[in-house]
């Protein structure tokens, strides 16, 4: 497996050039990165370093000022209407907050991600769902280790198996990329394990290009193949994860030091005046 | 002071009265102003309200005989079966029903115009605001001028109630349910529409069935008014137990105007438990 794939038209992801500011204040510049087809690739950084704005300008929920995005060297500001739409439901996205339907079942949940495919007559309930793609979502469900729980409702599963259920999802829009914004967050630390190995299966032994934001470097460094490090919206590392030292990572997260000192110092004429008193 | 041993937490507690960080409010000189700003203006609107509306509590006072004798002439309530119950109960039922029909009949315009006024599921701006301005008119006619207006079309009867009412409710449920469909999670609609999921189906599959449990609950609480709301109808020919009402008081028949009226208390008791009930349930 190659682990670099570097800018060139590889089977997967490729972005190039990436940069987007709100306000004028400048979030990403010039980001460049792919993840190849079965690679896992790691985003670390502090909050607000623009992780997650590269997702989101990759999905398409936020648009960049500039930059190129390609899906297996096809680049997505080349193509238009239907073509465009087309690219990118092979793109699919991971949320935090799972964000499914919690009273539908597990099943209708994981139909939703074929909803591009049904005609709009036949999604307006599930009962209308057609048959083949709920045989799809139950195999889908299967692929995730909950084809037991297809017809229990979402909001009776646990944290968990939610992520899984919508990694389901995902499949079942038959992504072939994965983007996964802090896809463990809100889970705890045996169901973080479960999700991560997933991801990582996926892309391993089904060929899925995934990208996951993760806020655990020890995460990214167990399951990813690659880990990018971004600080205040450049990379400032982009290597196999086995390769990721803690000085590199130190890096990242040393502003978050700075904000604390600081604190402290807005803190010490208070605790001055009190002892003094 | 006895010496005694004590738990740290405790240690930590006695040492509190030389406070590790000074306690120092900030001061916000303004925000007295702006209190005092908003209370004068309250006093002074109500001030305008009092003398708006004759509001003369001496009067209460000095009229109570008045009251006294009105109510003394209900009592006993008259409980002869065939002169007062059973026409009362067989108008209250058709007062329920009235109120049955006006809500549930209305739940497809509602549904259809709260889809189109909320901002998280409207297809355009300007749908939007033409839906709004539906259903802001529906609300703004009472239920009374409806029903006034059916009257001369379909002539007095329960008829011109259940639609005054499905017209009145339109108005209201499509707002309440579109306001609740507004203050929904967005997400699970946003995870459909990053998976290529057209406008109808992120509504039907994200949308609706998020707030199922709050459209239920508006529902039954508009049930509940609209049952209340058929009474009044009543009173303007559209049948049911107020039309019994309006026919003893203009009879100077107290005492079975004060059977209805306890009727109708039954009525709404039952009703407003068999709302709490569903709810409940929904709930669980």
């Amino acid at each position: 497996m190659t682990l670099s794939g570097q800018g060139l038209s590889v089977q997967g992801l490729s972005v190039q050039g990436l940069g987007k500011s709100f306000n004028g204040r400048t979030v990403l510049e010039g980001v460049d990165f792919s993840v190849a087809a079965g690679e896992l690739v790691a985003f670390l950084g502090a909050n607000g370093s623009g992780k997650s704005t590269t997702l989101r300008c990759v999905m398409g929920i936020a648009s960049p000022d500039s930059g190129s995005i390609s899906i297996d060297g096809a680049a997505l500001e080349t193509l238009q209407g239907r073509d465009l739409q087309q690219a990118r439901q092979r793109m699919a996205m991971i949320f935090q907050k799972i964000h499914l339907v919690p009273r539908r079942t597990a099943l209708d949940n994981v139909c939703a991600g074929a909803l591009a495919r049904i005609p709009t007559v036949r999604s307006l309930s599930p009962l209308l769902f057609p048959a083949d793609v709920q045989q799809e979502a139950l195999d889908c469900l299967d692929r995730v280790g909950l084809a037991d729980r297809a017809f229990d409702r979402v909001g009776r599963l646990s944290g968990g198996q939610q992520q899984r259920v919508a990694v389901a999802r995902a499949l079942c829009q038959r992504a072939d990329v994965v983007l996964a914004d802090e896809p463990v967050s809100a889970l705890d630390p045996r169901a973080a394990e479960q999700v991560m190995a997933l991801l990582r299966e996926l892309a391993h032994s089904e060929g899925l290009a995934v990208a996951a934001v993760l806020h655990q470097p020890d995460l990214a460094l167990r399951y990813a193949d690659r880990s990018i490090g971004l600080l205040q919206g450049s990379m400032t590392f982009n290597l196999p994860s086995t390769e990721v030292t803690a000085d590199h990572l130190d890096t990242l997260y040393a502003p978050d030091r700075d904000v604390s000192d600081r604190d402290v110092s807005v803190r010490t004429p208070s605790a001055d005046r009190t002892t003094a008193a | 002071m006895t010496p005694r041993t004590l738990t740290p937490a405790a240690a930590r507690r006695e040492t509190t009265s030389t406070p590790r960080v000074a306690l120092v409010r900030p001061k916000k000189p303004l925000r007295w102003i702006t209190t005092a700003a908003v209370a004068a203006a309250v006093v002074g609107l109500h001030a305008v309200a009092i003398e708006g509306t004759d509001f003369k509590p001496e009067l209460l006072v000095d009229g109570w005989k008045g009251m006294a004798a009105f109510i003394g002439d209900a009592f006993p309530p008259d409980l002869s079966w065939e002169k007062t119950l059973k026409p009362g109960l067989e108008a209250t039922l058709v007062t329920l029903w009235i109120g049955l029909l006006g809500t549930t009949l209305s739940v497809p315009f509602a549904l259809l115009l709260a889809a189109l006024a909320a901002e998280n599921t409207s297809p355009h701006r300007l749908v939007y605001q033409a839906a709004r301005a539906i259903l802001s008119f529906f609300r703004a006619v009472p239920d009374i001028v409806f029903a006034l207006i059916f009257v001369t079309a379909v002539g007095l009867g329960p008829f011109a109630g259940v639609l005054a009412l499905i017209c009145h409710n339109t108005g209201v449920m499509g707002k309440l349910w579109a306001e609740s469909m507004e203050e929904i999670d967005a997400g699970p609609q946003e995870a459909l529409r990053t998976a290529g999921a057209n406008r109808i189906q992120q509504v039907a599959n994200a949308t609706l069935p998020m707030v199922v449990p709050q459209f239920v609950g508006l529902l039954l609480y508009r049930f509940d008014v609209n049952v209340r709301s058929s009474l009044v109808l009543g009173l303007v020919g559209a049948g049911g137990i107020g039309l019994l009402i309006n026919q003893s008081i203009k009879s100077f028949q107290f005492d079975s105007m004060l059977t209805h009226i306890l009727i109708v208390l039954v009525l709404i008791i039952v009703v407003d438990q068999f709302s709490a009930w569903i709810r409940r349930r929904l709930a669980a």
